[in-house]
Parts: C-alpha cells; sequence; structure tokens
C-alpha cells in the first residue's frame, strides 16, 4: 500500500495543541523540583573516601571505588583526571630550553630532527645526531672512555631539566668511585634511545648510557629512563640493551639508580656482552630487582587539585 | 603483473604505478605511518589516483598479488592454500570498486557477506576498506555478524561486550582482584577478565589464572578469563595444570614480523592444539589475538606495504585459529604509526571493518598514548562509533587509565554509558547474571550498579 | 510534551489459518462460516478496538474477540501481552491477511493516545471515527457508517471531560463506561453529526489537559 495515510483526529489534535500553547517555540518548563544534594564523593576528598577506595589503596594505583553519577564520574573525578592528563601532555610538549645544555655546561648535541612534531613522528630522525653535531663531537668529545653519559630530553624535556642533572651527577661519581673513566658530559635535544650507538661510536667508549625522560603517564611527566650498551655501534637493537625506568623522586631516586647503573656498566665491560646475554646474576644482592625485569612498585597517586575554602 | 591496469588520469593528467603493492599504498589514506615507512602517497591527488587505479582491480588480480610473495612469508601461503575457492568464485570477477558497492547494496546482507569471506584474501579485505569512507566502513562493518562461543554467546545483535583489563604495575593479585571487582560492578568483563602481566613467567601467569579463575567461580559469573602472556609462556602454564579459558598472543602481519613476536605458524598450530586439549573454556572458540595498524613497521618488517594492508594480513592469520576475540590496539603504538585523533578514529573503524569482513568476531582497544595529538573527548567519540559500527567489544579499566601501559584507553564508565546510549547490552548469559545479582536492571543500572562489594 | 501522539506498540501478530473448530467456538467464531483466524497484541487497547473495527471496512472478516486485560500494559503477564489481544475470524485466509493489514495500518496512522500533560503521565484518547465499521457499530447500537467520538482518560479527568463534551456540542452519549474499566481508566461513545462528534472530542481532550494541569481546585 503506498497511499497517503492521514488522521482526522491527528490533525484536530495538533490544531488544539497549538490552540493550547503547544506552538510555542518551546514548550513552558515543568515546576521546578527541589534538587537534592548528591552523596559526597569518594575521590579524592580524604574525609569522604568510600570504604573501597580505601581498601584498595595499599595495593593499587588505579582509581578504585570512585562511584558514579549515573553512568558517569563525579565532578572532582573529572578534575582530577584532567589535571594528570595536563601534566603528561604538559611533559611531552615541553621543549628543552635553548640554552640548557651549556647553562649547565653540558656539550649540546642535536638529532637530524627540525621540530617537535618531526620528533614525535620520526623516531628514525632522532636516533642519529646532525652533520654539526658530528663534527662538534669528534672535536670536543673526549675519546676512548669507558663510560659516556649523554643525558637527553626523550620524550619528558620536564624529567630531563628536572632531575637530569642530578642523575647525571650521581651516575658520573658513582662510575668514577668503581675506578672507570667518564666521558665529557654532554647533553642530547630531540634524541631517542637509539642516538647512543652512534654518539658511543664516535666517541669509542666501551659503554653507553643514555638518561632520558621517558614516555608520560597519567600524572607522571618526571620519570627517566636509563639505557645502557656495550660496544655503542649504529644497527644495535633493543636486545642489546639494558635499562632501568621509574627514575624519579617518588619512585627509585636518582642516587639509588646511579649506584646501580654504575655496577650495570661495570658488569658489561667486564663480561664485555651487554643486554640479553648479560648474566645478572653476579650482581642481583647489588642491584635489587632493579634491572632484573622484575617489575617496579607503583608510584603513589596525588591529588592534584586543591581548592581552598 | 602482465595485464593488469595500473595508469589513470586525472583531468588529463595521467599517473602510472609500478606494481599493486604500490597502488595499495598510496591509495591508503593520510597515515604517519605509512609517511615513516615511505610508501604514502605524495599529495591528495595521487591518494585518489591510486584509488581510482584499485578501483578497477579485480578481486581475482588482488589474488594474484599479494603484498609479500608466496615463496618468502608463510602468511600469504596460510592465506593462498586454505581460500575457500568456490566463495572466491563468487566474487573473483569484481573490481574492487563493484565490490565496495556489493558490500553496502541492500541485496547484501551479513549472512551473505559471511558466505563469501572465506574466500576472501588480506588484500582484497585492505583494497575495498581503501575506497572506504568512515561512514562507509561503519555501516558495512554493522552488517558483518561474527558470533563466537566460549563460557557465555559474543556478537548477537543488539549486544555490545566488554574486555575487563584489570593490570597491576607489580601483578600484585590482591590488587587486580579489587580493579576486577569495581569493573565487573559496572557490567564490565563479558568478552574477558583479561591481565596484560608485568612478569613474564609461567608461575606468575598461573597465580593471577587460578585467582581470576577462583573469582569467576565464586560468584559463578559467565565469562572466561586470561593472562596475556607470551604464548610459551602460557603453554608452559598449562603444564602446571592451571584453569584457562582463552589462549592470548599478538600478530603481525609478516613472517619477519611474528619472528620478531617469537612465533610462527608451526608454533600457534602447537599451541592451538594444546589449548583444544586442556582449555577449561566451555565453548569451541578459545583464541584470543591482539594487533595494531604499524607493529609490522616497527621491526622493519613491512615489506614496503602499507600498514593498513599488513594489518589486514594480521587477520588473514588468525582466522586459522577461530578465535574468540581479536582486537586491534588502536592508538597504543604511538604518534609516529598514526599521529592525531583522526588517524586513530579512522584506523579503529577501518579495523573492525576488516576483522569483520574476515569472519572475525572483531573488538577493538580505543586507546591513546600521551605522546599522540588526541584528545579525551576524541577518544569518547570513536567509542560510540564503534558501537554504532556493531564492534564485538571495547576495553575496560578503572577511568580508562592503565597504571602498567601508561595509556589511555576505555573506561569502567564508558560500558554502561555507551551501551545504554546506543540500546546495547552485554551477552546474554552476563546479561542474566547482572540482573541476577542487581548490577543491572533491564537497560538500566540497578541497585548494586557500581557496588564492588556485591562481588565476593 | 502536551498532547503529542503516544504511538501504540504492536507486540505481536499471528495468523491461523485452518483454525480448530473447538478454538474457533471457544473464541467466539462460527466454525459453519470462519476457518481462518488473525490476532493481535497492542499496548494500547482503546485504539486497538477502533483498529479491529476499521478491519470490518476493508475485509470481510468479524471481530470475534476482542478484551482488554486487567491493571493494563504496565502489568502485563508477558513481554507480548500488552494490554489487548484482538481476534479477527474470516471463511478465507486471504482476508484475515487484508484485515490484518487494515488493524496495522490504523494503529500506525490513525488511532492513539495522546500525552496530556508535559511529563506524559496523564494520556487521552480523544478519537474521532467517521464512519462505524460492523463491530463497534453493533456494539454501540447505532447504524454503520454513523460518525463517532471514542473517548478515554483516567476517571477523574474522563468524568470531567464527558461533561465538557456533551456541553460543547449537539451529541448524545449512546454508552458511559464509569470507572474503572479493565484497565482502570473511563471511557465514553457519542453519537451525533461528524462536526458535532469533533467539536465534543475535542472539548474534551481540552478539558483533560486543563484537568491534569489543575487537578486540585481547592
Amino acid at each position: 500500500m503506498n497511499e497517503l495515510h492521514t488522521s482526522r483526529t491527528r490533525e484536530l489534535v495538533a490544531v488544539l495543541r497549538r490552540e493550547l500553547g503547544g506552538a510555542a517555540p518551546l514548550p513552558p518548563p515543568p515546576p521546578v523540583p527541589e534538587i537534592p544534594l548528591p552523596p559526597a564523593r569518594i575521590w579524592p576528598t580524604e574525609s569522604h573516601r568510600s570504604s573501597y577506595a580505601e581498601r584498595t589503596a595499599g595495593h593499587t594505583t588505579a582509581l578504585l571505588g570512585v562511584g558514579h553519577c549515573g553512568t558517569r564520574y563525579h565532578t572532582d573525578l573529572v578534575l582530577q583526571f584532567q589535571a594528570e592528563l595536563a601534566v603528561a601532555h604538559g611533559a611531552v610538549a615541553t621543549e628543552l630550553e635553548a640554552d640548557w645544555a651549556e647553562k649547565n655546561g653540558l656539550l649540546p648535541l642535536h638529532t637530524r630532527v627540525s621540530s617537535h612534531r618531526e620528533f614525535l613522528l620520526r623516531p628514525d630522525l632522532g636516533r642519529r645526531l646532525n652533520d654539526a653535531s658530528v663534527e662538534r663531537l669528534r672535536a670536543e668529545a673526549r675519546k676512548g672512555v669507558d663510560v659516556q653519559p649523554i643525558l637527553a630530553d626523550g620524550l619528558s624535556a620536564v624529567a630531563c631539566m628536572g632531575a637530569g642533572m642530578e642523575l647525571l651527577g650521581h651516575f658520573t661519581r658513582a662510575c668514577e668511585a668503581r675506578g672507570l673513566s667518564v666521558g665529557t658530559p654532554m647533553c642530547a635535544h630531540h634524541a631517542r634511545v637509539w642516538l647512543e650507538d652512534e654518539i658511543g661510536e664516535i666517541v669509542g667508549a666501551k659503554v653507553a648510557a643514555i638518561l632520558l625522560g621517558e614516555r608520560p603517564g597519567l600524572g607522571t611527566g618526571d620519570g627517566l629512563s636509563a639505557y645502557l650498551v656495550y660496544h655503542p655501534k649504529v644497527g644495535n637493537t633493543d636486545g642489546n640493551r639494558n635499562m632501568m625506568s621509574n627514575i624519579h623522586a617518588r619512585g627509585i631516586h636518582p642516587n639509588e639508580a646511579a649506584n646501580k647503573l654504575a655496577v650495570l656498566a661495570r658488569a658489561m665491560i667486564q663480561q664485555q656482552t651487554s643486554g640479553v646475554s648479560l648474566d645478572l646474576r653476579p650482581l642481583l644482592a647489588e642491584l635489587g630487582d632493579a634491572v632484573s625485569g622484575k617489575p617496579q612498585a607503583p608510584q603513589a597517586r596525588v591529588r592534584l587539585v586543591e581548592v581552598p575554602r | 603483473m602482465r595485464g593488469v591496469n595500473l595508469s589513470v588520469s586525472i583531468r588529463g593528467v595521467s599517473w602510472r604505478f609500478q606494481s599493486v603493492k604500490e597502488v595499495l599504498a598510496k591509495a591508503n589514506p593520510p597515515k604517519s605511518g605509512d609517511d615513516l615507512a615511505g610508501v604514502s602517497a605524495r599529495d591528495p591527488v595521487e591518494r585518489v589516483a591510486a584509488r581510482a587505479v584499485l578501483a578497477g582491480l579485480t578481486l581475482g588480480e588482488l589474488r594474484r598479488s599479494p603484498v609479500i610473495p608466496y615463496e618468502e612469508d608463510e602468511l600469504t601461503r596460510v592465506v593462498e592454500d586454505n581460500l575457500d575457492e568456490s566463495a572466491f568464485s563468487a566474487i573473483r570477477e569484481l573490481t574492487v570498486g563493484q565490490f565496495r558497492e556489493w558490500l553496502l547494496s541492500e541485496r547484501s546482507t551479513g549472512p551473505l557477506i559471511r558466505a563469501i569471506s572465506p574466500g576472501l584474501t588480506p588484500e582484497m579485505v585492505a583494497g575495498v576498506c581503501k575506497l572506504m569512507s568512515n561512514l562507509d566502513l561503519m555501516v558495512a562493518g554493522a552488517k558483518c555478524q561474527v558470533v563466537v562461543r566460549a563460557n557465555n554467546t559474543l556478537g548477537l545483535p543488539g549486544r555490545m561486550s566488554s574486555r575487563l583489563q584489570p593490570n597491576h604495575p607489580t601483578d600484585d593479585v590482591l590488587g587486580i582482584l579489587y580493579t576486577t571487582r569495581e569493573g565487573l560492578s559496572y557490567g564490565c568483563g563479558d568478552a574477558v577478565l583479561g591481565v596484560n602481566p608485568a612478569t613474564d613467567t609461567p608461575e606468575s601467569t598461573a597465580e593471577i589464572l587460578r585467582a581470576l579463575h577462583d573469582l569467576r567461580l565464586r560468584n559463578q559469573i559467565p565469562t572466561q578469563h586470561c593472562v596475556l602472556s607470551h604464548v610459551t609462556v602460557q603453554m608452559k602454564a598449562l603444564d602446571l595444570a592451571c584453569p584457562m579459558d582463552l589462549m592470548f598472543q599478538s600478530f603481525a602481519g609478516s613472517e619477519k614480523g611474528n619472528r620478531a613476536f617469537g612465533i610462527s605458524v608451526a608454533l600457534m598450530d602447537e599451541a592451538y592444539d594444546k589449548m583444544r586439549r586442556l582449555t577449561t573454556n566451555q565453548g569451541p572458540n578459545f583464541m584470543y589475538f591482539e594487533t595494531g595498524q604499524g607493529n609490522a613497521l616497527s621491526s622493519e618488517a613491512h615489506h614496503g606495504a602499507d600498514q593498513v594492508t599488513m594489518e589486514a594480513r594480521c587477520y588473514g592469520f588468525a582466522r586459522r585459529y577461530k578465535p574468540f576475540l581479536v582486537n586491534t590496539v588502536v592508538g597504543f603504538i604511538g604518534p609516529e604509526y598514526l599521529e592525531n585523533g583522526p588517524q586513530i578514529t579512522r584506523a579503529g573503524l577501518e579495523d573492525h571493518f576488516m576483522g569483520k569482513l574476515m569472519g572475525l568476531p572483531m573488538g577493538c582497544d580505543a586507546c591513546f598514548t600521551y605522546h599522540a595529538s588526541m584528545s579525551q573527548d576524541e577518544l569518547e567519540s570513536l567509542k560510540v562509533l564503534l558501537c554504532a559500527a556493531g564492534c564485538s567489544y571495547l576495553m575496560s579499566l578503572p577511568v580508562g587509565d592503565d597504571i602498567m601501559l601508561n595509556y589511555q584507553s576505555t573506561s569502567f564508565h564508558d560500558i554502561p554509558s555507551v551501551r545504554r546510549l546506543l540500546s546495547r547490552r552485554p551477552t546474554p548469559e552476563f546479561d542474566a547474571w547482572l540482573n541476577h545479582v542487581g548490577i543491572m536492571k533491564g537497560d538500566n543500572p540497578g541497585e548494586r550498579f557500581g557496588d564492588p562489594s556485591v562481588i565476593r | 510534551m502536551t498532547l503529542e501522539p503516544i504511538f501504540p506498540k504492536i507486540l505481536s501478530v499471528r495468523r491461523i489459518p485452518g483454525a480448530d473448530p473447538a478454538l474457533l467456538r471457544a473464541y467466539g467464531a462460527d466454525p459453519g462460516r470462519h476457518t481462518s483466524l488473525g490476532l493481535i497484541t497492542v499496548d494500547q487497547d482503546d485504539p486497538t478496538y477502533v483498529a479491529l473495527d476499521e478491519a470490518t471496512k476493508h475485509a470481510e472478516v468479524d471481530v470475534v474477540y476482542a478484551r482488554s486485560f486487567y491493571a493494563g500494559s504496565a502489568h502485563a503477564s508477558g513481554a507480548l501481552s500488552g494490554e489487548i489481544l484482538g481476534v479477527i475470524a474470516a471463511a478465507d485466509p486471504a482476508e484475515i491477511d487484508a484485515g490484518l493489514d487494515a488493524i496495522i495500518r490504523c494503529l500506525e496512522h490513525d488511532a492513539c493516545f495522546y500525552a496530556a500533560n508535559a511529563a506524559g503521565t496523564v494520556t487521552v484518547f480523544p478519537h474521532v471515527i467517521a464512519s462505524l465499521g460492523r463491530y463497534l457499530s453493533a456494539q454501540a447500537g447505532i447504524a454503520p457508517g454513523s460518525p463517532m467520538a471514542y473517548l478515554v482518560a483516567p476517571p477523574m479527568e474522563a468524568t470531567v471531560g464527558l461533561d465538557a463534551a456533551l456541553k460543547a456540542a449537539d451529541v448524545t452519549a449512546v454508552k458511559v463506561f464509569p470507572p474503572p474499566t479493565e484497565t482502570n481508566f473511563a471511557a465514553s461513545w457519542l453519537s451525533g453529526s461528524l462536526p458535532a462528534c469533533e467539536a465534543a472530542a475535542m472539548a474534551f481532550a481540552a478539558m483533560v489537559v486543563e484537568v491534569a494541569g489543575a487537578p486540585r481546585e481547592r
């Protein structure tokens, strides 16, 4: 049936609806109800934390016991979450200040990357020095050292400019205390982990150690990671490296990390290898869990939004 | 290849391509990963030229032009040697352009598409994907229905499931269980309770599996559990006689890429066979695979092909094992492969469509890392698009935050929100359980919604 | 929004082409004349009575059974029960098909309840039938082809509304169903010329809206 169906009653009711004011662009609002205050919120208002949030806090940093409004979040959780996201995005977006390396007495190096966007999109360019930096490295850096530390921005310049100098200083002293010679302090801009291969190769270091900002997580933009490789050369892969992550005040303290990294560097030189073929067993007493491949303890979740009352 | 036309003219300017592989790559919408691989079109006009050439190729021609030759790659051989010849003969003469129209036409129903699916190679599926807009991908993807069974039934119409992902940076079992209980109380977890372990050992895999299994039995929850360690580790865990409902592995789209993952066809055949004998799962589907555009390039195993085609090749491999779950981890790999919200959104819809077209129970981990240019709002939109496109399942985490892998995905709160918006329910068995314990009441949250104390 | 249609939901439609004589008899059909049945359940009863009557105008069918369920569709015995089962009978299954088509068409495009307040918590059925079929004309005791106003609302609203309708036009009440009906409403059937029935029905609807908006005069 393709005939057009009309209804006399529906037409009449439509006329009546218009007469009764139903043709107004908006119907009159319903009477204002009494709006009860919602139940007290849970995270992160300390005094009102749910018992589930309380109970789980000792076992995980996941946001649990957070409750819900309908099927969505409470406002203070939204703000906490947005603050954590802003910290992470801010850390990624921050650029290493142009004169930061020189101001801190470090040899400034730059990769083949020409912009921050290119840095994110072209990991291959972040693994190689530009020509000027190669020249400068050849001309100015100490050669034939045991360990060449390289401070770098990686995915968080915030972390690099934060605890970077502290970690570099501790690591240098920890290596020297173990009788290892340490190369010229340097800092690489727009650098990826594998850059240590080219730098280490040019200076002829036995071990290259790049210390760089790690990819931020929610609320954490200040973590540093360290990647060490024996016999650095272009073409090494991740299987040739040993790494330590989560280096910051709430994770592994830079001082503690520096000592463990120096233990690792000495072991690489003694065993003349690194990565999967490095035997970590004799080092366990000195290293603990930090580089044994075992997972790290979660960092505490901190409340980010405080409104004075 | 002789006889195949690889040229076209646009406004009088002629374009000529060297190979089907080049046409497939240049027809792809912009992806930073294809730029990184150096295979993308130089500009929008060249992209359209490639699409025009692609639209004129027949599906038979695409079968004869796998992006990695038969002799060089076991994944190509798996697809070629197992292709359903009668299904293939039904569609071999269609051009890719005609195939797009066939998929979208009213006459091509879900069951009809399912019937020709075993005759499709990854290159055909990737090819037609490149001629489709986002809404095309959704409309065609929503037609494809893939129903699979384990301890419950996934993929029925009007349903959307979720993987509960209670990851923990130190595998603290109590912490994992606390997160699991919270997620269940929001109606999440009907696809799987699946943990990415921090420690890849058989013992810790078995310990987490046992804890999840006990929780499931104690509360009589009709779902399945899985620990996403390496497949060889899970095989050893099975030797420890632990309960395992689903066996997991990540896939790449080439033999070389899979070698970087430490797997091969022979190894997966062995794992499948072992799981068939030892799984605690009640149904005929017990494998779980994850993929994601760009993972072949990240191990330099892309053979000069684009990342959409390489992704489709993962699905060609996955269908050999009749999996219960397959999902793309769409934004996890980072901005060098998918730069921003639009690229991640596009990839999520592409992967869902391609997987479903190849007959897989396709889900999606709609996610981003914190160095990609995607906002929380864009991610929320993608979840709604995926659900509307018939995506079998999404992930679910506390506030969407993975405290171990440091990325942002779907949250416990997102699943009931999207379900209600689009009138979806969990799997029928799980739905009945949720209503029984009071977490849901029909389409709406029940009295115990969001109350983890309802789970023991 | 006030006076927006609330569309009836058709919950089930089935045909029994060669029904058992015992079943035919039990549901009021005549095995001597009828061979086949058509059945429908809907979540609104009064639009369905109108639709069943409509079927008798388009097909050789008799409405042999039509009953509302107690307390209405909010208290249905099952997902398919709604608040009414209607049964038509015919000698020829093809007539059943034509009858069911007419019923569905009427439910989709014509007869329906309307919201009498913004929240939709009060409803009204101010329906005008231009030309009665064989079913409702027999029930009302007036000739087929006559117009009729079929008015339904909740008890208070329907009672005040009926008074307004009777005073608004030259109509007579052929039947008044005081509350409670099976579904706890109240109803009335008014007869008169078509314009009179229309005026009465709209006066009824306007009064129901007024009562719903100002239920307490003191």
